[in-house]
């Protein structure tokens, strides 16, 4: 439950509004005398005043406000007089109100008592019963209590959104270079101690023995040449222990380079984090505690329930989860349509309720959490309960469904049907069990704010509504792919999993597949987005979207990753451009359209269906290891002792093969040797590491040298892990389970 | 770029094959050289891609598909950044656009007026019913 205290904060901030609405209006009244729709402004100010008053049960502003909205009432109805003289007692309700408020800031409740000669002089003024004498003495306003707080438009808090996008994306676009940078390091480092290296052994070789001039050299190399050459060969010894101090230099040059580019990377990091915190902060501020919007909806839903003759309680928990405020105004209406129809349809009156043994008073229940980015709202009642047989008559009559359909289809996905567009709402008369009007408005609504609703439903015992919705809207979460040489990006909501075109060979002639027992249908989003079939490549991707329950594929021919970013609109010239939602750009600065994954299928879209959506954190995908290394034998073992863990096995021989087959093919993780002919080990993994398509495959080098300076250097170079050669079942077994190779239930 | 001559008003001067068209000063915004336009799967014929400026992309139109121009060998290489209310939008243009003044009565022809050319080309949303088919 939102706590009082919170409660109270912002009964403050709105009353300071309506405080100022009124007094405006009291101004104009005074200035330029009476005037209808100024008095329908005050009316609804004090009307609202007293809303919220009684919500956060502060009867005495509540008590005072109810008496002005009367009054102002009378006068917008020119049921009685307007005089000039009657603003000094509106202004003595106003300060009275304001004492009150004053007090909440101050002390948490109200204090002092209500005039009861105000509240009186105010019914007779209504009743006509005095006319009203004024007073010599103008009143003047108190002053409303300070507040620690600022309003803002919220355009300035999207103008800061926008920058903060900016921000983000020159900050993605540093990570990228950092780590370019790094890798540039690393390759001079090699190169330089490649030198040091040789320098050092070099002199080591031919300084150190005959450096001596006093004393006599004796190889008959040296011997053999004239004093003339003899200096040279000191020109020569100068010139070699300069290239050694140099290289020397050159090295220290390098270590303070390393120690610089760590104190830089953790400058970055501290960076990545502070703008990571800024973000988080900034989304804190848009939002608002989902209590205020379900309280404000209880009060109004209490009524109707009365209006029914039906008694109800609504729990509310949760009620402090914050969500971002376009989705807050957003979700007024679907939630205050499910509670209606609750109160309508599915708490019975209290005598049938006592008849079948349930207490007098319904129990509404909204129950909210957050689970992740998302949050869940389940709305639930103890009323009669949605009666299947009549969703299933109807949805066969209304043609949604066909009766063999009927038979097998399970109890949930029946029960989506109720979404369908136009599915009740002529039958709302006779479908009294069901849930009327609009729930196909309500999905709509939901479905808009990237969010997904189900139901689930037992008949005589109630009903209960289910809503996913992001937190904010504001940072997306999507799947990057490319088709065409173009990058695209699609929201991961939707998204099941991902599955590999290898394994269903027949997808781009049959444009279906049958995965998991389900027949799913596939477009091929070069077909649909290009018209051509893309060239007959045998490398793509089919990415399974759960939407409520149907199932459909879509064949794209790569997947970059998954991203964290803003979406931007196309404007107002592109608008019409409807398969899309807009657009981001990546750190390098390529625009990249976000398709809406409902258009794609949008045509098979005539009803909704039921189950579980499921959210995906990352894409599942069949394993696949690409073992590189020169000896045919350790390529065969491993190949077979990793095909017997069913995991897909490429192989290669040298670096330059491997990268051939990183090229065209999918892999989960390499396992390389390091010495090898043509592109070595090092090499490998050095290269890989610089293209961003690879930076995050796992590598786990594969050596016989089980010294730790390789396994250093290695590491370094950003392998991820170790096999030394011999290896055994077991070693592998668990360094493939360590990178979530063997553990996936794909197959 | 000349300054303010009164009585006369100014134009920006693009070429698109063999002809030049006006549009006026004020709403040119910028002129960008186009390194790559990336194109809008879905769009006309006449929107020839989009082109990253600043974090945001401009879209770039060809007006020789508008105005039937023949054009021999495609050498855009500039795009004219227009400002219609708020909304920016590019035209392709082979010569890199320069700026000239008129009398104010002079009447122009290939005069191109920015507002028009914007509702006239902007996308229209499908019907419904053919929503599926770009």
């Amino acid at each position: 439950m939102i706590s009082q205290e919170e409660l109270i904060k912002y009964f403050l901030l709105e009353s300071e509004e309506y405080i100022n609405t009124i007094i405006e209006g009291l101004e104009d009244l005074e200035h330029k005398g009476y005037n209808k729709d100024t008095l329908e402004a005050l009316y609804r100010a004090t009307h609202t005043l007293k809303g919220s008053a009684s919500i956060v049960k502060f009867n005495k502003i509540a008590t005072l406000s109810h008496k002005l909205e009367d009054l102002f009432e009378a006068l917008m109805n020119e049921e009685i007089e307007y005089e000039s003289s009657l603003l000094n007692v509106i202004k003595k309700v106003i300060n009275a109100i304001v004492s009150l408020i004053n007090e909440i800031s101050k002390l948490k409740k109200e204090q002092s008592e209500i005039d009861d000669n105000l509240l009186k002089l105010i019914e007779d003024i209504i009743e006509r019963k005095i006319s009203y004498q004024p007073e010599q003495v103008a009143e003047t306003y108190i002053s409303m209590p300070m507040l620690n707080s600022v309003r803002v438009d919220l355009s300035h808090i999207e103008n800061i959104f926008d920058i903060l996008g900016e921000v983000i994306l020159q900050k993605n676009i540093i990570n990228d270079r950092e780590k370019e940078l790094k890798s540039l390091i690393d390759e001079i480092l090699n190169s330089g101690k490649k030198l040091f290296n040789e320098i050092t052994t070099f002199s080591d070789r031919y300084w150190l023995t005959p450096l001596d001039k006093t004393h006599k050299v004796l190889d008959s190399f040296f011997t053999d040449f004239s004093d003339l050459e003899f200096d040279r060969y000191d020109e020569y010894h100068i010139f070699t222990r300069k290239i050694a101090e140099i290289t020397n230099d050159i090295n220290e040059g390098l270590n303070e380079l390393i120690l610089f580019f760590d104190n830089l990377s953790y400058n970055f990091k501290s960076l990545n984090k502070e703008i990571n915190n800024l973000r988080d902060n900034l989304l804190m501020i848009r939002m608002i505690p989902i209590g205020r919007l379900l309280n404000k909806i209880a009060e109004a839903i209490k009524d109707i329930a009365n209006s029914l003759g039906k008694k109800i309680n609504i729990e509310i928990k949760g009620s402090d989860v914050k969500i971002d405020k376009p989705i807050f105004d957003a979700l007024y209406e679907p939630i205050l349509h499910l509670l209606r129809n609750a109160v309508d349809h599915g708490i019975e009156p209290p005598e049938t309720r006592t008849a079948l043994g349930k207490s007098k008073i319904g129990n509404i229940k909204i129950n909210i959490k957050k689970e992740g980015k998302y949050i869940n709202i389940s709305i639930s009642d103890d009323g009669r309960g949605i009666d299947i047989e009549k969703v299933k008559e109807i949805a066969f009559n209304k043609g949604l469904i066909s009766q063999e359909q009927l038979t097998f289809m399970p109890k949930e996905e029946v029960l989506s049907y109720i979404f369908a567009p136009g599915f009740s709402t002529s039958e709302k008369v006779d479908f009294q069990s069901g849930r009327g009007m609009g729930l196909n408005i309500v999905k709509t609504t939901i479905t808009k704010l990237k969010g997904t609703i189900e139901v689930s439903s037992e008949i005589f015992k109630g009903t209960t509504f289910l809503i996913k919705i992001p937190q904010s809207l504001t940072i997306s979460y999507l799947l990057i792919f490319s088709s065409s040489n173009l990058e695209f990006a699609i929201p991961i909501n939707y998204i099941e999993e991902i599955l590999l075109i290898e394994d269903f060979p027949e997808v781009k002639r049959d444009k279906k597949i049958n995965h998991k027992n389900r027949i799913i249908p596939v477009k091929i989003f070069s077909e649909q987005y290009f018209s051509s079939n893309g060239k007959d490549k045998d490398r793509g991707y089919i990415i399974i979207f759960n939407f409520l329950g149907i199932r459909k594929g879509l064949l794209v021919e790569d997947i970059l990753g998954q991203e964290e970013t803003t979406i931007y609109p196309l404007g107002k010239f592109l608008e019409g451009l409807i398969q899309y939602i807009g657009y981001v750009i990546s750190s390098n600065g390529v625009p990249r359209l976000v398709i809406d994954p409902l258009r794609i299928f949008e045509e098979e879209f005539y009803f909704a269906h039921a189950p579980t959506p499921h959210i995906v954190k990352g894409a599942k995908l069949s394993r696949t290891v690409l073992v590189v290394d020169d000896s045919i034998s350790v390529r065969k073992s491993l190949q077979t002792l990793l095909e017997s863990k069913n995991v897909r096995v490429y192989s290669a021989k040298d670096g330059a093969e491997a990268l051939n087959i990183l090229e065209n093919k999918h892999v989960d993780i390499v396992i390389t040797d390091l010495e090898m002919p043509v592109m070595h080990g090092y090499e490998l993994i050095s290269r890989l590491r610089k293209d961003y398509r690879f930076k995050d495959l796992p590598i786990i080098v594969l050596t016989s040298r089980g010294t730790k300076k390789h396994q250093e250097k290695a590491i370094d170079l950003g392998a991820d892990g170790f096999i030394i050669k011999p290896f055994d079942d077991k070693t592998i077994t668990e360094l493939l389970s360590k990178f979530e190779i063997l553990n996936s239930n794909i197959y | 770029m000349d300054e303010e001559i009164k009585e006369e008003k100014q134009f920006c001067v693009f070429g698109i094959g063999e002809r030049e068209f006006l549009i006026p000063k004020e709403s040119v915004v910028q002129i960008v050289d186009i390194t790559k336009i990336f194109p809008i799967p879905g769009s006309p014929d006449y929107i020839v891609g989009a082109l990253p400026v600043r974090g945001k992309i401009i879209p770039a139109i060809d007006i020789a598909k508008v105005y039937n121009v023949e054009r021999i060998n495609y050498s855009d290489n500039k795009l004219l950044v227009v400002d219609v209310d708020g909304e920016k939008i590019g035209i392709l243009s082979d010569i890199t656009p320069f700026f000239v003044s008129f009398d104010k009565d002079i009447v122009v022809d290939d005069y191109i007026d920015p507002k028009k050319l914007f509702e006239e080309l902007k996308v229209k949303q499908p019907s419904s019913n053919k929503a599926n088919e770009f």
